[in-house]
C-alpha cells in the first residue's frame, strides 16, 4: 500500500508579483508583506518614543522593517511558519545561541486534579 | 533559528546495528525489587554471583542503605540472608549522580516514604487541597546544589498546575475541553502475511474515520520489564529446584542474576494510550464546575451522566477488530499523567500498574510535584530533575518533518514503531484532528484556488508559471476526486503533530541519540526528523491536556497513513513463565521466556520444539543452555548430544553432583539392544475398565510393532547397502524379524540365529554378514542384553554422547560410507531411542526433557519416522519436553508431524533456499516473499571484526503461533557459555556476549 501525506499540496509556495500591468521585479510571499506591514508601524511607534514627532515619510522604518523582514523570512520555511520563529525569538531574545546558564522552569503539578474511579457518582472522591 | 550541528559521533556505529549497548540508565536497578527465591540457603558473606549486590541503586545512600532495601521480599515470609557487601553501592554508581547537584547522603537513615515537608509547601493551600495531598507533606526536603552550578531562580511562583482538573474513570477534564481515553492493546506485526496487515491497517483507518470531528492524542509511554514479578513466578512454578551446592550459585542466585540481566538490558514494555477530546464545555457547565471546586466538589454528576452517554459511541468504535481498544481506568490515566510529567525519567519505585497494591489514588500525581524543569534559551535539550530521587534526565523533542511516500507493509516498518528498534526507551505523542470527507475537501479545496489563483496571476503578468503548481493543482484535483468520490476511508484526512522524546542521562548523551534517531529515520524510512526550538514547550505537549506547543511541522495526511504510524505494533513471543532465554531482535527489544513444559500443560498441546539451523547456527549451544536451565529447575534432562560438546556440563559446579555423562562409544555390549529399547507398556498407566484394557492391549501390540521395525530397519544398516537393496532381503529380514518374540527380553543374537536355521543360502549369508559386523567394537552395543541400570532415572542431567564417532555425510552415497560411519547410523537411530526410554521410567506427570541433537539422519527409515510421531503423541501424556535438532526441516515437514510441533527455532539459513523456504513452512511464515533472506542474515558477523560472534539469532514460533527474530543470551548465568562453547578453542577467548555487558558486574 502506497501511503504518502498531502504536504505538498501546502508547500505551493504562492507569491506576490505585484498589481496587474506593474510587475514587481521581486517576487516575494504574501505573508512577507503582510510582515512588513506590521513591522513599519511598529518601528514607527518605536521611533516616536524617542524624538515625540512622526516622519511624513519614514524612510528609516521601512529599511529597517525590509531587513527585519527578510531576517525573519530567512528562518521561516512550510513547517516553521513566521509566527513560531518570532515567538521563539522574543522568548530567547537575550541570546543568539545556546547559553550554559539554565533557568527553572515552573514545576508542572499534578496533584490537584481530582480524581473519581468511574463516571458514576458513588465513587466521588 | 535551526538547529545547531549535533556533537560528531563514531563514525563506526550503525544506527540500527544491533550491537550497541542498551539504554540502562532509566531503570534504576533499585527502582525495581529484585525477587529472591525464598528457599535460598546462601554461604555466608560471598555466596552471590559475580559479587554483586541485590539491589544497585545509587540512591541507596540518599536514604540509607540499610532501610530502603525490601527486607521481607520473601514468598513464605522469610528473610533471606544477606551479606554486608550488599550496602555498598557497585561500580558504576557515578554516572547515577546528577552532575549539578550530588547528592550527599542525609544524616540518618530514612524510611524510603520519606517524611520532610517539600520546600514548596506554599504551591498548594493545604486546606483546598484533597485528601491525596496529605501524603505531599510526607516528602523530603531535595538534596542542596552545590552553588558554583546553582541555576538562576525566576521570581515567580514554581509551580503551575495542569490543565487537567479532574479525571473521572477514563474521561480527563480541562476548563475547555473533555477527553475520552482508551488503551490501545500490542497488534503482532512481524513476521504477518502482508494481507493480514493491510486488513489491519483498514481497520484502524476506518476506526479513525470514525472519529472525524474529533482531536486525537495518540502517546505511546513505557514501563520497565516488571522482572520480580517474573522472577516469582518462575519460582512458584519451581517446587524443586536442584540442591545448592557449596561452592557454585544456588536457585536464588541464579534467579537473581537473571532478574539483573533483564533490568541491567532495559526492556521497557511499550503501552500506548489514544485520547479523543470530543466536547468542548459550555460556560455553564465550566462556572459550575469553578463553584462546586470551591466546595471541594468538582464536576457536577449531571455532566458526567451527559457524557458517559457520549462515550459509548467511542466505546464501539474503538472496541472493534483493529485498535480494540478499551477505557482506561483512573490510575492508567494517573500512571500516564507522571510518565508524561516525569517524560523518560525512570518510574517510581516498586511501581507497576498491575501490582501497584501500595499506591493510593492520588499518589503518583502528587509526585508530579518534585519535579523540577530546567531551560536555557535557544536550548536543545529540557532537563528534567527529580529532587526526591536526584535523578536527572535530559530530553530532546523531535518533531516528524517533511515525509517521503511509504510503503507500509511491503518495504516499511509502521513509521511511529520503527523507533523501537533502538535500544533505549522513548516516548511518542501525536495530536491530530481527523477530518472528515467534508471538511478535508473544503481545506484542499481552498488551497485549489490558492494555487489557480497564482497561476492566473502568473498569466495575467505574461509570466511562465513554475511547472510544480500545476503538478499540485493536478494532484489537488486528483485527490479532491478521490474525496468526493470515495469512501470515508480514503476521504477522511488528520492534520496533526507527530513528536518523538528522546533521553539521555546528559546532554551530549541525549544529543547524540536524537541525532541517531534522525539519521535512522531519514535512511530507513525517508522521514525527516527535526529538532525544533522551544523543547520546553514541545515537552509539555506530551502531557494530556495541555495546548500543542507550535503550530509548525504540522503533518497531513490520509488516515491510512496514520493508521500506519502503529505505534501499538510489538513483538512479543514466548510464553511469561519459563526461564529468560534472550530477548526479541526484530523491531523492538522484548524479554523472551521459554517454558518449554507450558504447551503441554496450560495450552494442552504436544511438547515437540524443532531447532533448524545450518551447522554452526547455535543449535547445540541452545539445547545445552535449555538443558541447563531445566536441569536447575530439578526437571529430569536427557540429553543427547553425538559430537560430545554437551558433555562438559555436566562439569558445571552446580549440576556436577546430579549429573551423569553416558558414552555410548565406551559402553558396555548390549547397552543399544534394539528390543529393549522399546518400553512394554504397563497396565498401571491405563485407565481401569474394559476400555482401559483395550489401549493397554493395543499399546502392547504397538510396541511390539515397533520393535519389529526397529529392529529390521537396524538390520538393514548393518548389512552392505547392495545387499539390502536386493528384493529377498528385505524378505528374509521380515521373516526373521516375525519369528522372533518381539518383547523387551529378545536380542539381535536372536535374529542371527534364526536366520542361520533357515534353509536358505541367502539367509545364511546375511547371518554372516551380521555376525561379521559384530566383530567391530562399536556393533557390539546392538547384540546381547543390556545390563540391568544402564540409564536409572535418578541424575537430573543426563548426557549421552558418542564421543569420536565419525558421523558421515548424508549427502554422499552409502556405499562410500567407511564401515565405522555405516556403524554411525543405526548408533544414532538407537541413541535417539535410548534417550528416550528413560523418559518412561518414572511418573507419567513429572517434568521431563529430551533433547536430541542430529535427528536428521532419522530421515528416510521407517523408524525414524515412527519414533518422531510417537515421541510427539507421547510427550502430553508423560509430560515430556522433546527438542529436536535437525539440520534439515524436511525431515520434521515429511515426517508430518507438523502438526505435533509446539515450537520452532529456526537459526541461520543461508546456504539452500529450499530449505530455507521449508523452515519457513515449518514456521508458519509465507514463503517466497522475502523472508529467506531474513533466515539467511540470522547471526550476521561482522566482517571488519575479528572477533567471533558472541551471540546466535533465531526465529521462533511459539505455542500461540507468534513468530518473531530472537536474539538467544544466557549470559546471566556465569560460566555456562564457557562450557557450551562447542567451537575449537584454539583461538583466543571471545567475549562471551559481545552485545550485552555483564551488568555491572
Amino acid at each position: 500500500m502506497r501511503l504518502r501525506t498531502d504536504d505538498d499540496i501546502y508547500r505551493a509556495r504562492l507569491v506576490y508579483l505585484g498589481p496587474l500591468g506593474y510587475t514587481l521585479p521581486i517576487h516575494l510571499p504574501y505573508s512577507q508583506y503582510g510582515l512588513f506591514v506590521l513591522l513599519v508601524p511598529m518601528f514607527m511607534i518605536v521611533h516616536y518614543l524617542f524624538t515625540f514627532k512622526f516622519d511624513l515619510f519614514p524612510a528609516w522604518e521601512i529599511a529597517l522593517a525590509m531587513v527585519a523582514t527578510s531576517y525573519i523570512f530567512r528562518h521561516v520555511d512550510p513547517d516553521r511558519p513566521a509566527r513560531k520563529v518570532i515567538h521563539t525569538a522574543l522568548t530567547d531574545w537575550r541570546r543568539t545561541r545556546e547559553s550554559s546558564t539554565e533557568r527553572r522552569e515552573a514545576r508542572l503539578i499534578a496533584s490537584r486534579i481530582r480524581i473519581r474511579e468511574s463516571l458514576s457518582a458513588k465513587d466521588a472522591l | 533559528m535551526s538547529s545547531p550541528p549535533p556533537p560528531p559521533s563514531d563514525s563506526a556505529n550503525h544506527p540500527d546495528d544491533e550491537h550497541e549497548k542498551p539504554d540502562v540508565s532509566t531503570v534504576p536497578p533499585g527502582a525495581v525489587a529484585v525477587f529472591q527465591a525464598p528457599r535460598a540457603v546462601r554461604p555466608g558473606g560471598n555466596g552471590k554471583p559475580n559479587g554483586r549486590p541485590d539491589i544497585e541503586s545509587p540512591f541507596l545512600d540518599l536514604f540509607g542503605a540499610e532501610a530502603r532495601r525490601p527486607r521481607e521480599s520473601t514468598v513464605e515470609g522469610e528473610v533471606v540472608g544477606e551479606s554486608p557487601a550488599h550496602a555498598v553501592p557497585p561500580n558504576g554508581v557515578e554516572r547515577w549522580q546528577p552532575a549539578a547537584a550530588p547528592v550527599s547522603p542525609p544524616p540518618a537513615p530514612q524510611p524510603p516514604q520519606p517524611s520532610q515537608p517539600p520546600e514548596s509547601a506554599a504551591a498548594a493551600p493545604p486546606a483546598a487541597a484533597p485528601a491525596h495531598r496529605r501524603r505531599k507533606q510526607h516528602k523530603p526536603k531535595p538534596a542542596p546544589a552545590p552553588d558554583a552550578k546553582r541555576p538562576k531562580h525566576k521570581e515567580r511562583d514554581p509551580a503551575q498546575d495542569l490543565a487537567i482538573t479532574e479525571i473521572a474513570g477514563h474521561l480527563t477534564y480541562t476548563p475547555n475541553t473533555v477527553t475520552a481515553w482508551y488503551w490501545l492493546p500490542e497488534v503482532r506485526w512481524a513476521f504477518r502475511p502482508d494481507g493480514e496487515r493491510e486488513a489491519l491497517l483498514m481497520a484502524i483507518a476506518e476506526q479513525y474515520a470514525g472519529l472525524a470531528g474529533f482531536r486525537l492524542h495518540l502517546r505511546r509511554t513505557t514501563r520497565p520489564f516488571p522482572a520480580d514479578e517474573w522472577a516469582r513466578t518462575v519460582d512458584q512454578m519451581t517446587p524443586a529446584p536442584l540442591p545448592t551446592v557449596p561452592g557454585a550459585p544456588s536457585w536464588a542466585d541464579h534467579l537473581v542474576a537473571a532478574q539483573h540481566h533483564l533490568l541491567s538490558v532495559n526492556h521497557a514494555e511499550g503501552q500506548t494510550y489514544l485520547g479523543v477530546t470530543f466536547a468542548r464545555r459550555s460556560l455553564g457547565d465550566t462556572l459550575t464546575a469553578r463553584v462546586r471546586n470551591v466546595f471541594g466538589k468538582g464536576v457536577a454528576d449531571g455532566e458526567h451522566k451527559r457524557m458517559a452517554r457520549m462515550v459509548e459511541q467511542f466505546d464501539e468504535v474503538l472496541g472493534m477488530f483493529g485498535m480494540r481498544g478499551r477505557r482506561v481506568t483512573a490510575g492508567e490515566l494517573e500512571w500516564l499523567l507522571y510518565r508524561s510529567v516525569a517524560l523518560c525519567m525512570a518510574p517510581p519505585a516498586h511501581l507497576s500498574p498491575v501490582t501497584s497494591g501500595e499506591w493510593e489514588r492520588g499518589d503518583l500525581l502528587a509526585l508530579t510535584e518534585q519535579i523540577e524543569r530546567y531551560r536555557t534559551p535557544y536550548g536543545s535539550t529540557v532537563k528534567l530533575v527529580n529532587r526526591l530521587t536526584g535523578e536527572e534526565r535530559h530530553v530532546a523533542i523531535l518533531a516528524v518533518g517533511r515525509m517521503e511516500p511509504l510503503e507500509i507493509p511491503e518495504r516499511h516498518e509502521p513509521w511511529l514503531h520503527f523507533h523501537e528498534r533502538l535500544p533505549w526507551p522513548m516516548e511518542i505523542s501525536a495530536r491530530v484532528d481527523i477530518l472528515g470527507p467534508g471538511d478535508s475537501f473544503r481545506n484542499l479545496e481552498h488551497r485549489l484556488r490558492m494555487i489557480r489563483s497564482q497561476q492566473l496571476d502568473y498569466a495575467e503578468h505574461g509570466m511562465d508559471a513554475p511547472p510544480e503548481l500545476e503538478r499540485l493543482a493536478q494532484r489537488a484535483l486528483h485527490l479532491g476526486d478521490e474525496m468526493t468520490t470515495g469512501l470515508p476511508i480514503d476521504a477522511s484526512r488528520t492534520h496533526g503533530w507527530h513528536r518523538i522524546a528522546v533521553s539521555g542521562a546528559n546532554r551530549d548523551e541525549c544529543l547524540e541519540r536524537a541525532r541517531r534517531l534522525i539519521q535512522i529515520y531519514s535512511r530507513e524510512l525517508r522521514i525527516a526528523l527535526q529538532h525544533p526550538k522551544n523543547q520546553e514547550w514541545l515537552a509539555r505537549e506530551f502531557i494530556p491536556g495541555e495546548p500543542v506547543a507550535n503550530t509548525g511541522y504540522v503533518r497531513r495526511m490520509p488516515v491510512k497513513l496514520f493508521a500506519a504510524a502503529l505505534p501499538q505494533a510489538a513483538s512479543t513471543v514466548g510464553d511469561r513463565r519459563g526461564d529468560l532465554i534472550g530477548r526479541t531482535a526484530g523491531t523492538c527489544r522484548r524479554p523472551v521466556f521459554l517454558d518449554l513444559h507450558f504447551p503441554m500443560e496450560v495450552r494442552e498441546r504436544s511438547g515437540l520444539a524443532v531447532f533448524v539451523a545450518e551447522p554452526g547456527g547455535g543449535k547445540s549451544t541452545l539445547m545445552g543452555a535449555l538443558g541447563y536451565l531445566a536441569a536447575r529447575r530439578g526437571i529430569q534432562v536427557t540429553l543427547l548430544d553425538p559430537s560430545g560438546p554437551l558433555a562438559r556440563l555436566a562439569a558445571m559446579p552446580e549440576l556436577r553432583p546430579f549429573s551423569r555423562v553416558l558414552n555410548l562409544t565406551g559402553s558396555e555390549q548390549g547397552t543399544l539392544a534394539p528390543y529393549a529399547l522399546i518400553p512394554t507398556p504397563l497396565r498401571s498407566h491405563f485407565p481401569d475398565g474394559p476400555g482401559g484394557d483395550r489401549e493397554y492391549e493395543i499399546a502392547v501390540s504397538n510396541a511390539r510393532a515397533e520393535r519389529r521395525m526397529l529392529v529390521q530397519d537396524i538390520c538393514s544398516m548393518l548389512i552392505p547397502p547392495q545387499v539390502a537393496r536386493v528384493a529377498s532381503t528385505a524378505t528374509l529380514l521380515r521373516h526373521a524379524v516375525r519369528e522372533v518374540p518381539a518383547e523387551e527380553a529378545s536380542t539381535m543374537d536372536d535374529i542371527v540365529a534364526c536366520l542361520r536355521n533357515m534353509d536358505d543360502d541367502h539367509a545364511h549369508e546375511l547371518s554372516h554378514l551380521l555376525m561379521d559386523t559384530a566383530e567391530m567394537p562399536l556393533a557390539m552395543l546392538f547384540f546381547g542384553s543390556p545390563a540391568p541400570s544402564t540409564l536409572g532415572s535418578d541424575a537430573a542431567l543426563t548426557i549421552i554422547t558418542m564421543a569420536g564417532l565419525r558421523l558421515p555425510d548424508l549427502k554422499i552415497e552409502r556405499e562410500y560410507w567407511s564401515a565405522e560411519e555405516s556403524l554411525a547410523l543405526p548408533m544414532l537411530h538407537t541413541a535417539h531411542r535410548l534417550a528416550v526410554r528413560r523418559c518412561y521410567g518414572g511418573s507419567m506427570s513429572s517434568r521431563k526433557l529430551v533433547g536430541l541433537d542430529e535427528a536428521h539422519f532419522m530421515e528416510g527409515w521407517r523408524s525414524g519416522r515412527s519414533f518422531l510421531v510417537r515421541l510427539a503423541r507421547d510427550s502430553r501424556k508423560w509430560n515430556i519436553a522433546g527438542l529436536v535438532a535437525s539440520q534439515n526441516p524436511r525431515d520434521i515437514l515429511g515426517l508430518d508431524v507438523q502438526n505435533l510441533v509446539s515450537t520452532v527455532l529456526v537459526g541461520r539459513i543461508a546456504e539452500d533456499p529450499e530449505i530455507a523456504s521449508e523452515a519457513l513452512r515449518l514456521l508458519r511464515v509465507p514463503v517466497d516473499v522475502g523472508y529467506e533472506q531474513t533466515l539467511a542474515s540470522l547471526s550476521t558477523v561482522d566482517t571488519s571484526s575479528s572477533a567471533r560472534l558472541g551471540f546466535r539469532e533465531f526465529v521462533m514460533r511459539d505455542v500461540d503461533g507468534r513468530v518473531q527474530k530472537v536474539r538467544v543470551d544466557v549470559s546471566y548465568v556465569p560460566g555456562l557459555l564457557t562450557y557450551l562453547d562447542t567451537t575449537p578453542a584454539m583461538a583466543a577467548p571471545a567475549p562471551l556476549d559481545g552485545h550485552v555487558a555483564e551488568p555491572e558486574a
